[in-house]
């Protein structure tokens, strides 16, 4: 019996997905849960676990390439080595096209044949099942899909579809920059660039920039493709002639970078930020974990950082004021019940925001354990979707690198994030005498459609007091 | 050369092609003694006689008539419409003989039908028509609509030595504004072909006639913005340059058609279809169209203007498809 | 009267009579049979317009006929294979397949422009190429049909104008067969007489007894050397009858029967018959021979007709556009240089000997009349005669 290897959907806004790795090949008998082949998405990069136990029969999808979610990427025969025929792997891109299995089948029937399997049901090609259907075959072609995996009409061009066919592109992992979200020669010259393993460059000729050009002169060219726009949101400030001068090198964005960028602007551009800046006493914390730290490290295995003693005030704060914990929908304010705390982790290709789920309901020793357990995986790129998903507050920390204050960007769809400066020794005055303290600056970044200013600095004035008066035992 | 308008070179034409070809004759309304309505035959009788240069009655059916029987006798007759507005009054003479003749039994019509035709002079509902589509709906003709003072001598040349009938379509209002440093000597400008006269990738702007300076302007402006748009000038409506037009599309992709004409049965139209025919996988936008209003043309200001496309007309056109 | 032509040539009229006649009797036969596609239109009784009026003109000469004048084209040197196969749609006639009826031409040999369906269409037109025929030297002549019906479009009105402003050598004969398809010429024109068209113009006018073929012959020939001696267009109203309908589908109800039985007692070929026989100019042997003649060319023409081929399907894209493939070339008969500077050099402007009158003129009310005028543009100057100022330039108003 054969199980099919999906890609799996990697949070509610991704579709598509590609494979960076496999770690088995055909033939090669593998476990359940034994990891698999690796994945990068716009959110996360991840290890995916063998969904059974059994030979690896066949792989249907290259390293390199990208897929839609639900895309059946490879297939285990349960029944065991016995069984198992090895196919040929798809050969590794960049491969010809023409001698490139197709991400999915061309038809379902030869995914049956070759499978040697009975016949599933084959779920109609222009809609794409639900996903709790594991096992599934889209008949659609992976260049040209009607939808995308939201469900979601993928508005086009006929020059775009031509070309997501000549280069293999999967116009639903494509975001449309035209109006209403649609994919024009822009965003499919853009999308070439970022996966130059697709692109076949001898077809991609008549897309070129014409070289007639008048203004061509001694310059070199611009890079076809208008600076790789790929979402409505990220327009050119300024005709993007006049960015490519003197000496440049031109670097198409990594698809997180593209997200980080779409996301920033998306929320810039819906979110009225305001800001509020306070600044907490750390003394008292900074004694507390400077005396505990080693203690706790060996006792509980893991790091002592600043970051649970912000978390935990922030609880603290969001409990009093619960608008901070929210989101907008139109004109619905959805206040939740959890406290699930983002917390920013810079990686070395970008940045990524895991969440904490409930933290309300985490002591000290819970949610030290947590952050750091997110933050490792975040950078091994072992970050479960969900892990990055359902957050309702956030919190960033310039201050690791020395920064004294910082204005994030609010991480939709929460309404506040909290920045935390460097904690830094100050000369403060205290009944009226000048005190060294362990200072750090809050600044708050609020949505001011729901939270105001009154209620914002007080949200600051309770996590400011948590903090300076912290009376909890953390060993 | 000094600066020559475009009325100047049909004149220059006209006279050249006289001088070498004593087949060539002109016939039309008050085109002998007085010049012609727009003085753009001033000088030929006096060049080149009674014979060749012919006063007719006011009678357009008559003169078409005439100068096709002048063609069939081997003669190049050139016919003056005062107002191309009028040439709907030989309309039959055009589509019916003149256009299946050399279809039907082999008789070529060496005839050229030439007149002012177009709007923004507020000439009223019937001194301002583009009554071009008529004819380019007719197989056997010819239609040219040169913008330019170096085309419209070249290509009333050509149109003057071609062995079919050629309506040639002379923009009134381009008339005395155009004028142009015209090359020495004899010269022609073939038809039937399209020329680029502005290079741009993110969207082609077709047009002709004085929609050709509308549409320059309009790219120098959306070129501001960033919109790079290449314009590209008809200058002959039958036949159609398909190749011309089918590469710019593969370059830039996007359409944007501009004319005087009414949009109804405009060029636009059947520019569109052949593009969506030919081309529809080039295509990342829709192929938009600005044009006059379907109504007549109107005499006031007011209404002229707004029936009329204009320059601001063509960049919002064009912004929205550069955008789409 | 005295006969004005030989005896061969009074055979030869009878010969094409005859012809057209016959012809289209087996064109009758062959549209029944589903050979003839499309119309069918029969000049029955009217012959003697078509061969009459044609038979007056000189080789160099023009004609365009109408839907019913194929007289006018065997006289002018078409075949019966040429009328069939162009009925028949073959690829061997004039046009290929591409047009039916007597629609076709030739511009070189015989001089014949194909008409069209649109009526008066081809009277400027003629008129253009007797303007064009004057300017080259030529010296020759127009000549055109129209039905009675057809004097009343536009075409009829600015053609004629123009052949008399520009005295072009137009010899323009209406053919007056009593029905505009179904409907009768006094509903059509409130003339008596259609020549009185003519006085509107300013032009000669004639009325002939279009079933007489001498009489049209001779009434054509006056008009047509009138015309070719630069006295502008003349106008021929020769009175026939169509004794058949419009067209083969058509069975003319509408014509009372006294109508149809009055002129066929004035059949043309029944009385040119008699006038040959009473002049002596055939035996019963001659028109024998002539008939027999006659049935097999036919005979042979019909089985080249039905033997041709129809044309290749692929035809119908091809030659729209002359690229080349025919010559436009004047046939000059005067020298060039007279058209072109210095020698075309003139004054420009007008010479109105007139100023105005007020009092009405007087001229004549019936029947022919003629127009004592400038002889002005009639003819170029190489031939010598009376034109001592330009057409244009001499005009009165």
């Amino acid at each position: 019996m054969s199980v099919d290897v999906i890609m799996p959907q990697m949070g509610e806004s991704i579709f598509e997905g590609t494979i960076t790795k496999w770690l088995k090949k055909p033939g090669d008998r593998i476990e359940r849960d034994e990891p698999l082949f690796e994945i990068s998405t716009d959110k996360v990069d991840a290890e995916i676990p063998a969904p059974s136990a059994g030979v690896l029969k066949e792989i249907k999808v290259a390293e390199g390439q990208t897929v839609p979610i639900q895309t059946v990427v490879a297939v285990i025969d349960t029944a065991g080595a016995s069984a198992a025929v090895p196919a040929a792997v798809p050969a590794p891109s960049p491969a010809p096209p023409s001698t490139r299995p197709s991400a999915q089948p061309s038809t379902p029937a030869s995914t049956q044949e070759k499978a040697a399997a009975p016949p599933a049901p084959v779920p109609s090609p222009a809609a794409p099942p639900p996903p709790q259907v594991s096992a599934l075959t889209s008949g659609a072609s992976p260049a040209a899909p009607a939808v995308r995996g939201n469900g979601q009409k993928i508005r086009s061009s006929p020059l775009v579809r031509r070309m997501a066919k000549e280069h293999n592109l999967n116009l639903a992992g494509i975001e449309g920059s035209g109006a209403g979200g649609r994919i024009s020669k822009k965003d499919i010259l853009a999308a070439m660039q970022t996966k130059p393993a697709a692109a076949a460059p001898a077809s991609a000729a008549p897309f070129a920039t014409p070289s007639v050009t008048p203004a061509a002169g001694p310059r070199p060219a611009l890079p076809a493709g208008g600076g790789a726009l790929v979402h409505p949101v990220l327009e050119n400030a300024v005709p993007r002639e006049r960015m490519y001068f003197g000496n440049y090198e031109a670097h198409p964005m990594t698809a997180m970078r593209q997200r980080i960028a779409e996301h920033m602007v998306a929320s810039k551009h819906v979110s009225p930020h305001v800001y509020s800046i306070d600044e907490a006493d750390m003394t008292r914390i900074a004694k507390i974990r400077a005396s505990s730290k080693s203690a706790f490290e060996t006792k509980y295995g893991t790091k002592l950082t600043f970051m649970p003693f912000f978390v935990r005030a922030c609880v603290e704060g969001l409990r009093a004021f619960p608008t901070v914990n929210a989101s907008v929908d139109g004109t619905t304010v959805v206040l939740h019940g959890d406290i699930n705390v983002g917390i920013a982790v810079a990686l070395d290709w970008g940045l990524i925001v895991p969440v904490l789920k409930n933290a309300e309901e985490k002591n000290f020793l819970g949610l030290a354990r947590g952050i750091n357990d997110v933050a490792e995986r975040a950078r091994a790129k072992k970050l479960k979707p969900e892990e990055v998903q359902e957050g309702t507050f956030s919190i960033t920390n310039p201050g690791v690198y020395g920064g004294l204050m910082g204005l994030p960007v609010i991480n939709q769809p929460n309404v506040a994030i909290l920045g935390i400066g460097a904690i830094q020794k100050r000369a403060m005055v205290i009944d009226d005498a000048i005190s060294i303290r362990s200072m750090v600056y809050l600044t708050l970044s609020y949505d001011h459609r729901v939270v105001d200013g009154a209620v914002a600095h007080q949200f600051v004035g309770k996590v400011k007091s948590y903090l300076e008066s912290w009376n909890e035992e953390i060993l | 050369m000094a600066e020559t308008t475009y009325l100047e070179a049909i004149r220059q034409a006209l006279f050249e092609e006289m001088d070498r070809d004593p087949a060539v004759v002109l016939l039309g309304e008050d085109v002998g003694v007085y010049g012609g309505a727009f003085k753009v035959s001033a000088g030929l009788l006096e060049r080149f006689g009674w014979e060749r240069v012919i006063d007719t009655p006011i009678s357009e059916t008559g003169i078409v008539g005439a100068a096709v029987g002048m063609g069939y006798a081997g003669l190049r007759p050139v016919v003056e419409m005062q107002f191309i507005d009028f040439i709907a009054c030989c309309f039959n003479q055009i589509t019916n003989v003149a256009a299946k003749s050399h279809y039907l039994w082999g008789a070529p019509v060496p005839v050229v039908l030439r007149g002012p035709c177009g709007g923004g002079v507020h000439g009223g509902p019937f001194h301002s028509a583009n009554p071009e589509m008529y004819f380019v709906h007719t197989p056997g003709l010819k239609v040219v609509c040169p913008a330019t003072a170096y085309d419209a001598k070249g290509l009333l040349k050509s149109a003057i030595r071609d062995n079919n009938p050629v309506l040639f379509f002379e923009h009134k209002f381009l008339y005395r504004r155009i004028k142009e440093d015209l090359p020495e000597g004899d010269f022609a400008v073939p038809i039937g072909k399209a020329v680029v006269r502005r290079q741009g990738r993110d969207l082609t702007i077709l047009s002709y006639a004085a929609m050709l300076y509308t549409s320059l302007e309009a790219a120098a402006q959306l070129e501001k913005e960033g919109i790079r748009a290449e314009v590209i000038d008809l200058r002959t409506l039958l036949p159609l340059d398909r190749d011309t037009i089918l590469a710019s599309v593969a370059r830039t992709n996007k359409l944007l058609v501009v004319h005087e004409d009414t949009r109804t049965g405009g060029i636009a139209g059947e520019i569109a279809a052949l593009v969506t025919e030919s081309a529809f996988e080039d295509l990342d936008g829709p192929i938009r169209r600005v044009t006059s209003l379907d109504t007549p043309v109107p005499y006031a200001e007011s209404l002229e203007n707004y029936f009329l496309p204009n320059v601001a007309k063509v960049v919002a056109a064009a912004r929205e498809l550069a955008h789409y | 009267m005295a006969l004005t032509l030989t005896r061969e040539q009074h055979l030869e009229l009878y010969y094409f009579l005859r012809l057209n006649r016959e012809l289209e009797d087996q064109m009758a036969r062959l549209f029944r049979q589903n050979k003839i596609l499309g119309g069918l239109y029969s000049s029955r009784g009217q012959e003697a317009v078509s061969v009459g009026t044609a038979y007056a003109l000189g080789p160099g000469d023009w004609i365009a006929p109408m839907i019913r004048n194929i007289g006018a084209l065997l006289v002018r040197g078409f075949k019966p294979r040429d009328v069939l196969t162009q009925h028949m749609a073959r690829f061997t006639s004039p046009t290929q397949g591409k047009d039916g009826t007597s629609h076709f031409g030739d511009l070189k040999v015989r001089h014949v422009v194909s008409p069209t369906s649109v009526l008066g269409d081809l009277i400027p037109v003629m008129t253009g190429i007797a303007m064009a025929g004057r300017y080259l030297g030529q010296n020759v002549v127009a000549m055109t049909w129209i039905g009675d019906g057809g004097t009343s479009t536009g075409a009829f009105h600015e053609g004629l104008n123009l052949a008399a402003a520009q005295k072009a050598a137009l010899v323009l004969i209406v053919e007056n067969n009593q029905w505009a398809y179904s409907t009768p010429v006094a509903r059509q024109v409130p003339l008596r007489d259609l020549a009185g068209r003519a006085r509107a113009y300013g032009i000669e006018s004639a009325i002939v007894d279009g079933n007489d073929v001498i009489a049209v012959e001779r009434a054509a020939r006056k008009a047509v050397a009138q015309a070719r001696a630069g006295q502008g267009p003349v106008l021929i109203e020769a009175k026939t009858m169509r004794m058949m309908g419009h067209a083969q589908h058509d069975s003319a109800e509408y014509v009372p029967k006294e109508m149809l039985a009055l002129w066929k007692q004035r059949d043309p070929l029944d009385r040119f018959e008699k006038f040959l026989t009473r002049n002596r100019l055939w035996d019963a042997k001659t028109k024998k021979e002539i008939v027999a003649r006659i049935a097999s060319e036919i005979r042979a023409d019909v089985e080249y007709a039905e033997n041709s081929p129809f044309p290749p399907a692929e035809l119908a894209a091809q030659g729209v556009y002359c690229e080349g493939c025919h010559t436009v070339e004047a046939d000059w008969k005067r020298p060039k240089q007279e058209v072109m500077p210095p020698r075309s050099n003139v004054k420009p402007e007008w010479r109105i000997r007139a100023s105005g009158e007020t009092k009405a003129p007087r001229h004549s009310v019936h029947g022919v009349h003629s127009v004592k005028g400038d002889q002005a543009g009639a003819k170029p100057k190489s031939q010598g005669k009376s034109l001592r100022s330009r057409p244009s330039a001499k005009a009165e108003r």
